[in-house]
Formats: C-alpha cells, structure tokens, sequence
C-alpha cells in the first residue's frame, strides 16, 4: 500500500472515527506484515499499538484473543491447541511472528494461510467494533471487502476445550500448503473440517454433530480446487486423505 | 513527520513520510547493517531488534517504532583494537560467526546474529531447534546453515562461562560409525539398530582424508578465519549499496507486461514532465548497440542479441524504459505515466516449438551478430553437434539398449543481496561503476561500446557480493544505470526489487534430455548418446557454454568398460533455442546439474533393470586417473581442444567414505529399514503432527556420481600482484571476485604459504579495475585453481627478491659471504638460513624501502591453466516418502569429494554444505512456472521457495584428498560440483523407497502421487 497517513489513536473511539472515513481509504494497521507491503494504493493506516487489544486470557471454555496479539504470543501460550500451534510455525518464521498479529493474519489470509485453515476449524468468533458485532468468522472470510471497512476486529474467542489437528502436504516442511486440513473436535462429537491450500480463503468441508462422512465431504470440497499449484484430482484426494489423519490423530 | 526514534541508545530525531519504513529510516541514518532482500521480508536480511525481539525493518513503518528500543548490528562488538582506543570486542556471537565459518557472503549475517542474541537472552542454554527456529526468519543461501547454527551453539556455550576448545583444536569426529567403513572392496558390518533420532552434529570441521603431500604445509589447509569476517559480523559498509553520494538519482525499469510485442509507440512527456524526475530514456533515446550480456572472455562465445532497449519485447518483464528520479518513490509514480502502445506478438511458451517451421521469429533485428551455428530464423540460439568414436556401432555390439527421456526445469540462482549498481562520473570525466559483479573487468569491456566510452574511461568496482552463483556473472543492471548517469551528469543507483529478480534477472536452463545406453550383458557401457533441447529464453547469452558444459561433464563420467573404455562411444548434440521466457544464463554448476539429473537417473534405472549393484556398476564404467577426458579432444569453451589426461580420481575412495557415512551397506536393498515406518527426527523441523500413518511412510536410499571442472582451460587467466609493506606486511591485489566463497581467504592462504607469515599479515584487495590485475572473475570454479596459481607466482617472485636482500644482509650482519639466496628459507615472518640466523621481514622491508640500494619488492603474477582437472564426488540422499500423499522429505545427505587438496576445511565444507541445500530446492521445489501468456507464477520468496533453516536435512561433508599435479598446491574446484548430485541422489532414493520413477524433477507430492496410482 502506498500509505499516506499515518495515525496512532489512544482511544478506540479515535480509532474508529478514523476507520470510518473514506476519503482517504483507511484502515487497520496491526502488525504492519501486509499493509507494508509495496502498492500503488493510496491508504491512510489507524496504528492500533497503544489500543490495549492484546491480551490473552483464558476463560472458561474459550480463549479470548486480542486483534493485536502476536501470533508468537499466541504460540507461547498453554491454552493454544497444539495442532494451533504447529499451524502458526507453518505460517511464519520467528521474525514475522514477533509483529504479525492474530487480527491481521486472520483478514489478509488467503486459501494457502496455514494458521486461517487452523483457527477456522476451530470455529472463532469475532468482535467487530463499533457495535460490539459477533460474527463467525467462517462468515467473514468470504465476505472481507465488503465488511471490514469502517471496521474493527478488537477480539475473538476460540473454545479451549476442543481437540484439534492440523495435516498438510507440501513440497517442502517449511513451503506453503498445496493442500491442508484442519479438523476441530467438540466434547459433544461435532467436527468441523477446515481445508486450506487453495483460492482466496480457506473453507469448511463439514461442520456436523460427529465425524461421520468427514472425509466424502473433503474430498467433494476440493473436487474443483484447480491452480498452477496441483490438479483438482490430487487436492481432492489430498483433502480426503488428511481428513482422515487428522480424525485419526483426534 | 517528525519521529523521535532511539536506535542503538542513541535519540534520532527525523523527518520521514508517513510510509517510510524503518529500512528506509535506517538505512539514511547510515545504520548498513540492516540489508534490503526482499519487499515482502521474506528474506529476514533487513532483520532489527525492535524491543528486543526480532523484526523485519522492511515490513514495519519507522512510524510504528517510535516510543520502541531499537538494535541494529552496529549496537553489537566492534573491532577489539582502534588505535590508541581499546574497545570491548566482538560479541561472543560475532565471534563465533567468525570462528566457525558461518559467514560466506555476509549479507544475512547481521540478521541471523541478530535473531540469535535474542534468542541466548531469552534461552541462555537453547537447543539446536530452538537455534533454528530463530533462524527461520533469516534466508541464507550461501550455507546451508549448518555453521551458522553450530556458531550460536558456540556463542550460547561461551556465553554460559563454558571453555570451548579452539577451532583448529577440534577433533574430527568421524561421519559413521566404525563399523561401517567398509574394506577397500568389501562391505560395511550389517547394522543391528537404526538410530532415527540424529541432530545435525555441532562440529564445525569436516572428515578430511588428508593426502601425505599436504601435510607438511603450514598455511594451506588450516581452518583459518575468513579475511573479511570481522568487517561482516559489525555489518560494515561493505557492499555496493552501503554508499551515501550527494545528488544520487534513483533508477527503475518500465517493463514488459507482454511475453512478445513490439513496440508501436511509446511517450515518456509526462512521465518527464513530473517533478523529481531527472531523466526517462526509450529506445530511442540511447544507441542501438548489440551486445551480449554474458560475463565471458573475448570474443563471447554467443551471439549478440540483446539491446540495453529495444523496440521489441520478448519476455514478460523486459526493458521498456529507464527512469532516474529523485526519489525512489517519485519514480515509481512516473513508471505509471509512461504510454506505451504495443502490438502483441505470438509467443513460443514451450521450447519444442521454436523450431517449428511456422513458429514466430523472436530474433528479427538486422543487427543480430551470430556465433557459431547460430540461427535466429529458426529461433536457434546454438548447436552442438559431439560424436566421440562410433555410437552406431557401439549399439550394434550392446546387449541391450536403455532409452529415456528427462526433464528438468528453469531455476533460479536467489542471491540475498539482489543486483545492485552504483553509477558516477568521477572528477576525471570517469565513469565509475560500483557494482554487485562476479565479472568486473568482463563487464568494463562489454559495457564500453554500448554506452559510446572507451574502457580507459570506465572503472569497475566490486565491493564486498552478497551473493551470486552465476547470476552475477551477467551484466544486467550496469547499463541501466550508467545510460541514466551519462543522461544526467548524476550519480545513480539501481537495485533490483525481489520481483525484478525473479521476473527479469538470469536462470539455470529449462532442458528436455533424451538418453540411449547401450550395455553389454557384463555392465560395460557400448554407447552413450544424449541429445538435448534447451531453452535458453529471450537471449543467447551462455547458451552455447552452459549446454556445451552440459554434455562435456555429466557425459565424460562414463566411457564403459574393457575396450570402450579404452576408445568410448559417446554423442552429445544439442538445440538451444529461443524462447519468450527471461532469458537464462550462469548458474552455479553451469549446465552440469541438468546433465546429471538425466544420466544419474538413467544410470539407476539400467541398475536396477539389468539386477547390478548400482555403485559397482557406476564404477565399473566411470573414467578413472590416467585416462583421458573423452571430451577434451572434442569440444571445449572457447578454444580448440586439446587432450587432456585425468591426473587425479580419487571417485572410489569417495564412495567408500560415503558409504559408510550414510550407511549404505546396512540399509540399500534392506526392506526392513524402508518400513522402519517412522521419518527420522532432525532439530528444528516442522511437526507436522501425530497420527501420520507411519504404514505409509518408506524410507528410500540413493546415490550419484558426479564430476565437474576446475576453470577452462587456455581460456581462464587471473592475475595477482603482492606487494612489500614497510613492517614486513603485504598488500595482495587480486582481479578475483569473492562472492560470498571465501576465496580472498584462500588465496591470500596461499600467499602466506609461500610468503611464511600469519595470514594476518596479507591485506586483501579485490577487485578493482583501476587497481588489481586482470582476471577473468568468479566463474567455472577456477579462482582457487586459476588466480591461486597467479598468486602462488607473484608470492614466489616476491619471495626471491625478500630472500636474495635477506642473504645480503645476513652477509653484511655478519661479515661473510657464506649466506646465498637458496639457503634461505621464509618462516613465521622472518627469512631463516640453514644455521637459524635470521632477519625480520619487517628488517628487509625496511632495508629494501629506506636503508640500501632501495627497491620496492613486488611482483605481479598470472596464470592460465592448460588443463581442467575434474573434481569427482559421491553424493548420497536418504529420504522418507509418504506412499499416501506423495510427499518426499529429505532426512539426510552425504558428499564425499575429491577436490584436491584442500585450502581452508572450514570455508570448503561451507560451500559443500551450502550447495548441498541449493540442490535440494533443485530437488524437491525450486522451479520457475509460466502461464500460457508468458505470465510468472514465481514473483517472490513465499511461491519460490528456499530452504530455511528449520527445515534442513542432516548435511555431511567427507573431503578425499588427492594432490593434482597441475597446480602449485595440488587444488581442484569445490564450488560448482555440490550442486551436480543431490537431485538424482533423492530421485534414487524415491525410486529405492516406492519403486517409482520421477524423470522431471523437482519432485513434488503431486507427481509422486501420480506415478505411484499409474505403477
């Protein structure tokens, strides 16, 4: 972005006032990772560093995330799932981690962002300010252009008490994911599949009351998921495929 | 705005754009330190501490810093002794760097210390994945970087108070267990266990097996710190960025968004009327001349094809216009405001096509000047038309016969420090060109006539290179900014962004090969034959050399056995041709790579199919010492060819060595350890969590033999030049160009040797037109070989005139005329008669520069070598296969070479290691993919994906010494020859775990998948 402004409110309230404006396009600037990044369009960026959006706290049965956490403090912490945390090391190296926030991972992710097919499983749910509005954000990720201006993410939630797995192939330990999956698992039985490795966003293969049929519905998710990157047979199949590891390890 | 930033402890109070980043701010501030690599921060060389922790200056706003505590390298040690001034020292981490040979090129270093010492203050006893997980955020593409973790361990145990043992005191431990070193000829003892659960071994040495002639050697062979290592780990100015110049302009490139147009119109009046821009420059701004871009010795073996603009594009990315600017910014705002109306061309995409009779014509230009057999009305850029004895008749007389076909694919060389020039004229009407180049003395000469100035007018620079493997060996960015400085009067300076590097820099060359093997029943090879279809892209440069190179090494391996090894049959043809994809060129192994991924592939398959031990049958057929090199009365680069008798193979021994260290003997052809059903467990890798399904996983092992050269021969010329200081010291002048190997180090070893002083006391100096001697640059692995010998021949001159003052004044000393020149011997600074009388070098100094029949002792040396002894190596892969998802991970690698003698143990196993880790992108994911309209899908670090340090095989590096005759010191080449093996060594070891066989590599999941549904 070409950023033409710059602003570091210490009240929510001045934040949003900026948010809300058009002219110039303004917007969130969590750790800086994409909004740094060279492009010719102009921005003004709201610095939301000294907003107080970075705690991390666990409650009850959820954890409560900050927009502002980093995803190295989300790594650090006992609460996070380990299959979590394996998706954050999958996502960024040590250096990104200290500044890329949850936030921003989770908004500027793409179809290949470990960490968004990770926490989609895990069906989060944020809050948007002004208004205090909760969305799923398996609602959000398609709908991102249209509903994130003039708004803020200041916190998400994610059950604490899931068990959850994350599965990939790629060409190297270390390289994006030509596909991977991501299984959530309540105490009640319901399982959520999440896939990622294709497209814009990552999706949900399955949300339902128990692992039943998990990998059928993998496999016809990515029955079309063509790219320069694999064939749609071999993404299916590798959907299909990691779904199953992922119950087997729950 | 105004920020107030505390950098270093230090308040910075400046004026910066709400968008500037801290790199920007830092970088004006003068803090060098801090490196650009890659917009998107991929790279981690513009790492900082940002309170503390870990960033990437590139990808944070110095907006964003203010109120936060900054660190950059200089905040570190510093030189331990300044004059009067005595200062704290390096850092023990900076030292480490330095001890341990983890620093090649030096332009990650900065960041990887960084990253480390936060690491040590938050974990002062940190594991080796805890020391790689730190480093994950740095790219190095130099070392593999096992130095680089083996130095933090070092510093972390220094840091805890612990006695470390110096370097060259170390034991070298062996690389297997005893038992499985097998008898010359014999098997290693069968394993009972196999131990999966390794950590890349913190031992800084490599297993040497030192030839008897090398032993008595003082200088050459020691482990000795690199010559330029402290100056990197303080993150000095030293590369050709680190340079503040009043009135710098700011160069970019308008480029192509068509793969074949031509240009029908172009207007630049608004992009030149925009405040801030000095200059734009078309096509028809600047001379037409035609010129090659290939770093290469004169006359350049290609044709001359390219144009610094041109009014027809043939790539996505090629050079529209150039635009000097005030500011960076200001001339990325006026790329925009140029009008450029294009008629679009049909494109050739795939290769197979170019010579089609109705393809398009991608060469059409009048000036066109051909070489050889090229022909730019059929789009060929080179033939190669080889034939050694009689490869029909030694079909007739085979057995059987083995075809196949292989495909490997265009890569890229992704140096950290992209291509960076600095232009100016000088105060003598000059031009000055500072310049990231493996080739400075080519790049005057080919940059003369194509900017209109003789090459008494040009000085080239080479600062300190943070990298380069051959895509430095290409004048590319020279021209650019030398047309804007002649359009302006001004300084400027054009880096390449991380995209221009992948879109419009060089590449290894895409190839389809086709094999034909004739065997008889015994194993002895009748006939060998390949014939290649290269792309060389939009341009010719290095089409000939590297593909020539191709056939010339992977095909000279093999002559067969009994009387075809004797008189071999071999062929070698090849077509490079035109395509509109960037155009390739020098890439570290320069052709070889490719050839061996077909003929190590193929040798495997014929193994396997006949049921021959695939090491006793490559031995049986491979060329062996006092042979003659099939090839060399054939072709070779450059010249007329001449014999040339392999003195030197020590490719068994290499194979023994090998063996055992990857434990061959216990687990090839042992289905048992392929079920051991669990991947190994190295430090530091990605988990990828449980319930993998160890039934799935095979383990699979593999092997390559491989061969390469040292320099061309009657073509590579280096010269040195040594000259006497007042204390006894000596300046060394080198053409040569270290980028990033360490041959300033090993050179100037060989200086010492000769010269018998510490190697403290020979100053470094490379390379600089206007200064040094002539050399023909980094390239073909000759500098240790080629401007060794130089050096050897200047320090040998130089040495008889230090010991014919020293006898004289030895007579003077003592009143006789006993003391001659032959009895004196130079040691330890001082130059020695037979009966231990001495005089001080700094005494002869003084002698010969002040006191009597003064004379300044110098000499200038040079050499070109008749001969191109091969470096021979084995190179062993393990890996592990999931038969469900097809994906392959490599858990091991071994190389035992024959390099010769080696200088420097530790810089040596450094570049084995770091090509090594090359390779393996080779292997499993480097490649570079174009859609149907020409269009990159590889633009960056994240979709063109490098190893990291997290993610790395255990790497083992056996040097088998020989002593080459050629050479002074008995050397051969170490640079290239890594890279030769490591593909088709893991294409083995994929075929041992799952029987199935990859002919294009890299090596992806999807394709293993594939082969193991069609098996």
């Amino acid at each position: 972005m070409k950023i033409i402004e710059y602003h570091r409110p210490e009240r929510l309230e001045d934040a949003l006032a900026l948010l809300a404006r058009t002219d110039p396009r303004t917007a969130p600037l969590g750790g800086g990772t994409v909004l740094n990044q060279p492009s010719d369009q102009e921005v003004a960026v709201v610095d939301l560093q000294t907003l107080g959006l970075d705690l991390l706290e666990a409650r009850g049965r959820t954890l409560s995330i900050g927009a502002m956490v980093t995803l190295q403090a989300l790594l650090d912490c006992s609460e996070t799932p380990p299959a979590l945390k394996a998706a954050i090391r999958h996502e960024a190296t040590y250096n990104i981690r200290q500044v890329g926030t949850v936030a921003g991972a989770l908004v500027s992710a793409n179809g290949r962002s470990p960490f968004a097919t990770a926490m989609l499983a895990t069906a989060p749910e944020l809050i948007l300010q002004p208004g205090d509005e909760k969305m799923a954000y398996g609602e959000l990720l398609p709908l991102r252009a249209e509903r994130l201006p003039g708004r803020l993410i200041t916190q998400l939630t994610i059950p604490s008490k899931i068990k959850l797995a994350y599965q990939y192939v790629a060409r190297s330990l270390a390289d994006l994911p030509i596909a991977c999956v991501a299984v959530a698992q309540w105490p009640s039985g319901r399982t959520r599949v999440a896939l990622g490795g294709y497209g814009k966003s990552p999706l949900i293969a399955m949300d339902g009351p128990d692992p039943d049929g998990a990998e059928i519905a993998a496999r016809d998710a990515y029955r079309e998921a063509s790219d320069q990157w694999a064939s749609a047979e071999y993404r299916s199949d590798m959907a299909a495929t990691l779904t199953r590891r992922c119950l087997d390890e729950l | 705005m105004i920020l107030e930033l505390l950098i270093n402890g230090i308040e910075h109070q400046i004026e910066a754009a709400p968008g500037d980043t801290l790199f920007k701010v830092l970088r004006s501030l003068g803090y060098y330190g801090v490196k650009f690599g890659a917009e998107g921060g991929e790279t981690g060389a513009d790492t900082v501490l940002l309170d503390g922790k870990p960033i990437n200056a590139d990808l944070y706003l110095a907006a964003q810093a203010e109120g936060h505590q900054i660190a950059t390298i200089e905040a570190l040690g510093e030189h331990p002794a300044q004059g009067w001034k005595r200062t704290e020292g390096l850092h023990p981490l900076q030292r480490a760097f330095v001890e341990t040979g983890a620093i090649q090129c030096g332009y990650c270093t900065p960041g990887q210390i960084l990253a480390s010492k936060e690491l040590l203050e938050r974990n002062p006893n940190p594991s080796e994945a805890d020391v790689r997980d730190a480093l994950s955020g740095v790219l190095c593409r130099c070392t593999g970087y096992k130095k680089p973790v083996q130095a933090v361990l070092r510093a972390a145990a220094v840091m805890r108070g612990e006695d470390v043992e110096p370097i060259a005191g170390l034991d070298r431990a062996s690389p297997a267990p005893p038992e499985w070193i097998p008898p010359e000829g014999g098997q290693g003892a069968p394993a009972d266990d196999f131990d999966s659960s390794f950590t890349t071994q913190t031992r800084v040495l490599p297993q040497i097996k030192v030839t008897p002639r090398a032993e008595e050697l003082q200088r050459v062979g020691k482990p000795e710190p690199k010559v330029d290592a402290v100056k990197l780990v303080q993150g000095k100015p030293a590369f050709a960025a680190d340079l503040e110049i009043r009135g710098l302009l700011y160069a970019r490139v308008l480029r192509s968004p068509h793969a074949h147009a031509r240009i029908k119109s172009i207007d630049a009046r608004k992009a030149r009327a925009l405040p801030g821009v000095a200059a734009v420059l078309t096509h028809v701004d600047i001379p037409r001349v035609a010129y090659s871009t290939a770093g290469q010795s004169d006359p350049i073996p290609g044709p001359l094809d390219c144009f610094s603009l041109d009014n027809k594009v043939r790539f996505v990315g090629d050079r529209v216009a150039f635009i000097a600017a005030e500011k960076p910014e200001i001339a990325e705002q006026a790329l925009h405001l140029i009008e450029v109306e294009y008629e679009v061309l049909e494109p050739i995409l795939d290769m197979r096509q170019s010579m089609q009779p109705d393809a398009p014509i991608i060469h059409d230009e009048p000036e066109y000047v051909h070489f050889a057999d090229s022909d730019p009305s059929r789009n060929l850029a080179a033939e190669i038309r080889i034939d050694i004895g009689d490869v029909e008749k030694g079909y007739e007389e085979a057995d059987c016969v083995f075809e196949a076909e292989y495909v490997v694919p265009k890569v890229q060389q992704a140096h950290i420090e992209p291509h960076v020039v600095v232009t100016y004229w000088d105060e003598d009407d000059r031009l000055v060109i500072r310049t990231s180049t493996q080739v400075p003395f080519h790049a005057r000469r080919i940059l003369a006539p194509v900017l209109g100035l003789p090459v008494r007018r040009i000085r080239v620079v080479k600062p300190r290179i943070g990298g380069g493997f051959g895509g430095k060996q290409e004048v590319l960015v020279e021209d650019v900014a030398a047309h804007l400085t002649i359009a302006t009067k001004r300084p400027v300076i054009y880096e390449y962004s991380r995209e221009e590097e992948f879109i419009a820099s060089r590449s290894r060359h895409p190839m389809r090969i086709r094999l034909k093997t004739g065997l008889k029943a015994d194993g002895a090879i009748t006939a060998n034959d390949m014939y290649i279809l290269s792309d060389t892209g939009a341009n010719g440069a290095h089409a000939l050399t590297v593909t020539g190179n191709t056939g010339h090494k992977s095909m000279a391996l093999y002559v067969g056995d009994g009387k075809y090894r004797e008189s071999p049959n071999i062929r070698f043809y090849a077509d490079i041709v035109y395509t509109n994809h960037p155009p390739c060129g020098a890439y570290r192994g320069y052709g070889v790579p490719q050839g061996f991924w077909a003929v190590e592939r193929h040798m495997e398959k014929i193994a396997r199919e006949m049921g021959f031990d695939p090491l006793e049958f490559r031995l049986k057929n491979a060329l062996r010492a006092g042979e003659l090199h099939p090839f060399s009365t054939a072709w070779s680069e450059g010249r007329e060819p001449r014999p040339e008798t392999i003195e030197t193979c020590a490719l068994e021994e290499c194979v023994r060595q090998g063996k055992a260290a990857i434990g061959w003997d216990q687990k090839y052809g042992n289905e048992q350890w392929r079920q051991t059903g669990h991947r190994s467990s190295v430090a530091g890798r990605p988990d990828r969590g449980q319930g993998m399904g160890d039934g799935h996983l095979r383990k699979g092992i593999g092997v390559a033999l491989v061969m390469q050269g040292t320099a061309i021969p009657y073509l590579d010329m280096g010269g040195a030049s040594i000259k006497l200081n007042d204390d006894g010291s000596f300046n060394l002048l080198i053409g040569a160009t270290d980028l990033g190997t360490g041959s300033d180090t090993v050179l100037a070893q060989m200086a010492a040797e000769v010269l018998g002083v510490p190697l403290e006391e020979v100053i470094v100096y490379s390379s600089d037109t206007d200064f040094t001697p002539f050399d023909v640059g980094a390239y073909a692995s000759s500098t240790t070989y080629v401007s060794g010998a130089a050096v050897v021949d200047a320090a040998r001159k130089v040495a008889e005139r230090i010991k014919s003052r020293a006898a004289r004044m030895l007579n003077a000393r003592f009143d006789v005329e006993t003391f001659e020149q032959t009895n004196v011997k130079l040691i330890d600074g001082k130059a020695v008669a037979p009966g231990g009388e001495y005089v001080t070098l700094g005494e002869v100094a003084l002698n010969a520069l002040h006191h009597e029949d003064q004379e300044q002792i110098m000499a200038v040396g040079s050499y070109v070598s008749p001969v191109a002894p091969p470096p021979f190596a084995a190179q062993f892969a393990e890996v592990t296969v999931d038969t469900e998802t097809g994906q392959v991970v490599v858990d091991k690698l071994v190389m035992a070479v024959d390099s010769g003698v080696i200088v420097n143990p530790i810089t040596a196993s450094g570049q084995i290691e770091g090509g090594m880790a090359q390779a393996l992108g080779y292997a499993v994911c480097e490649e570079m993919v174009y859609d149907e309209k020409g269009q990159p899908r590889e633009k960056d670090f994240r979709d063109y994906h490098i190893f990291m340090a997290h993610e790395m095989p255990e790497l083992e590096v056996i040097f088998v010494e020989t002593f080459e005759p050629s050479h002074p010191f008995g050397v051969k080449a170490v640079a290239e020859i890594p890279l030769d093996g490591v593909a088709p060594a893991v294409g083995n070891a994929v075929l041992d775990a799952v029987g199935v066989q990859i002919n294009a590599n890299p090596i992806t999941p999807e394709k293993v998948w594939r082969a193991l549904k069609e098996r």
